[in-house]
């Protein structure tokens, strides 16, 4: 095994196979990940702060087989940060807390090249930060159907008196968030919430909507999937990378972008590669950043 | 064997640091039962229920109060109690060593065995043959899940066993169950005496089991080949529709933004 090391925060970490191609149809080395890492980390850092991590594991590359790893490595460095995280048969597991650059680069060392964190920080597991509809097409919908699914649902929210922001999944749906950063609402609410609201949006678009999780019902609709809403389930982080062919990125856009991209209707449009990442990022800053102060309450409940 | 670690971090004292986890050290294994409906099966859910209003209390209208004298309370918010529990720590810092035999077993709460986390081996290996060695135990704070607890780490067929003790204004005084000091017979106190030599044995513990869970197992056994086990209806996932309240605001909204389209 090759390795390098590199001297960070008065820490030494060891890189390993650093010219390894993990996106072979592109020819991405892991280099270029911790690179890519490495300089979204000042946007990506405060999105995953004193969230348990669920690692996404792909030592042999995007086309080989991958494996999600909940608890953090044993092998582990003794200055990463972890969390005692209770677990529904009452047993506690131990998990990685991404909250600095050397943590996030020992990471990608480990080929996580997906970072998949839940709605709630560690302090407050029953209390979600943001209420989310993950919208899923089905085989025979594209995300342009999201994107019109979408911006109807924006409008909707902001009938009832709440701003969303949306990001694309890094594959080929959108992630529609509503931030709430009140510690009065549980995952309760927001479940309740947001599986009314796609019940709504269902009955009044049946022919683009489904909030059925039946492959059958999802075949040319957008799925609304509210039950993402839940204390045990992980959502891809913005700025996290995807491991599709190419190192697309999870990515948040303008509301006003995506009705642009949607009425010109080229799907291929809606997807951020690595590079378009940084550069947006170096240009914009962390368009996403209100997702994670904002304060809303949930009407109604 | 597969620890389930609960906790990791350094057990600590004077100059001395060992990265350690903290495992379960038993498994009680209590056998439990669902609460069905008699009619339908349906597993059965727990509600708050206000007798006042005679409604059942949605979860962000419960609150904690700290009841002073009957029926008024002190009220205490999330933000208090966290402000009064202890900070996360990520040490067992032993504070004095003291004998295990002082301590009276009354004080022993939960057993949990420390194993050596990665590179702490070699110092984990030291410290457990010391303490067996000099038959000390050493008492520690720790905290665990936002609790505080007095632990007493011991040395145990080569490995340390962490139990957490109470606190001495936890247990209770005996003087009210015991009972007045007469006069000891001295034929009745041999004679007690010996009953007690020969019924005594070394202490093996693997000669008893827990009867009652065996004979629920093997009944349930035998049950379940006789008796189609019930069923529990499917849970209706669609339709209840949700708050009223909800659902109307939602449908105005809809209608306003359709109009608009």
């Amino acid at each position: 095994m090759n390795r390098t090391f590199v001297e960070m925060a008065g820490r030494r970490l060891p890189l390993s196979n650093l010219e390894k191609v993990l996106y072979p149809s592109y020819g991405f080395t892991k280099a270029q990940i911790l690179e890519y890492y490495s300089g979204i980390a000042p946007f990506l850092l405060p999105h995953l702060k004193d969230r348990a991590l669920t690692l996404k594991r792909y030592p042999e590359g995007v086309e080989k087989d991958f494996f999600f790893e909940k608890r953090c490595p044993e092998h582990r460095p003794v200055w990463i940060k972890t969390a005692e995280i209770p677990q529904d048969d009452g047993k506690w597991m131990t998990a990685c807390l991404v909250n600095d650059l050397e943590t996030l680069i020992w990471v990608e060392n480990l080929a996580s090249l997906e970072l998949h964190v839940p709605l709630a920080r560690i302090a407050s597991p029953q209390t979600p930060d943001s209420m989310v509809f993950d919208l899923d097409p089905g085989d025979d919908a594209s995300i342009l159907d999201c994107a019109r699914v979408a911006l109807i649902l924006r409008d909707l929210l902001s009938q009832m008196g709440l701003a969303s922001y949306v990001k694309t999944s890094g594959q080929k749906g959108l992630h529609v968030f509503v931030p709430l950063n009140r510690r009065e609402t549980t995952f309760d609410d927001t479940k309740t919430f947001s599986k009314v609201v796609a019940e709504i949006m269902k009955k009044h678009y049946p022919d683009l909507v489904t909030a059925k999780m039946a492959k059958q019902e999802r075949k040319a609709r957008v799925f609304i999937n509210w039950s993402q809403n839940d204390a045990s389930k992980t959502m891809v982080c913005v700025y996290s990378l995807r491991a599709n062919k190419k190192p697309f990125v999870s990515f948040p856009l303008e509301w006003g972008e995506l009705e642009n991209l949607a009425r010109l209707g080229d799907p291929g449009r809606l997807q951020i590669i690595h590079s378009e990442a940084l550069s947006r990022t170096e240009n914009k800053g962390d368009i996403f950043q209100e997702v994670l102060v904002k304060e809303q309450k949930l009407p109604h409940l | 064997m597969a620890h389930q670690g609960i906790w990791s971090g350094t057990i600590s004292f004077s100059l001395v640091a060992i990265p350690v986890q903290v495992v379960k050290a038993i498994e009680p294994g209590h056998i439990s039962f669902h609460l069905l409906h008699s009619k339908d099966y349906s597993r059965l859910s727990r509600r708050m229920f206000c007798p006042e209003e005679k409604t059942i209390v949605p979860p962000d209208e419960i609150i904690r109060g700290y009841e002073i004298v009957p029926d008024k309370f002190i009220l205490m918010t999330d933000e208090e109690l966290e402000s009064v529990s202890p900070e996360r720590s990520r040490t067992i810092e032993i504070v004095e060593f003291i004998d295990m035999k002082e301590v009276d077993p009354i004080y022993y709460d939960h057993p949990y065995y420390l194993i050596p986390s990665k590179g702490g081996e070699k110092a984990y290996q030291l410290l457990v043959e010391v303490m067996r060695r000099t038959n000390k135990a050493g008492l520690a704070k720790f905290v665990l899940a936002e609790r505080e607890y007095l632990v007493a780490v011991t040395s145990r067929e080569g490995a340390l066993v962490l139990t957490t003790l109470h606190y001495s204004d936890g247990i209770l005084p005996d003087e009210d169950n015991s009972l007045k000091k007469g006069k000891i017979e001295a034929e009745e106190e041999s004679r007690m005496k010996k009953s007690i030599e020969q019924m005594t044995e070394d202490f093996n513990p693997g000669k008893y089991a827990d009867w009652r869970k065996k004979r629920l197992m093997d009944f349930l056994a035998a049950k379940a080949k006789e008796k189609t086990p019930v069923e529990a209806p499917a849970v209706e996932e669609e339709g209840e529709g949700g708050p009223a309240d909800l659902v109307a605001a939602l449908e105005e909204s809809m209608r306003k933004l359709k109009e608009n389209r």
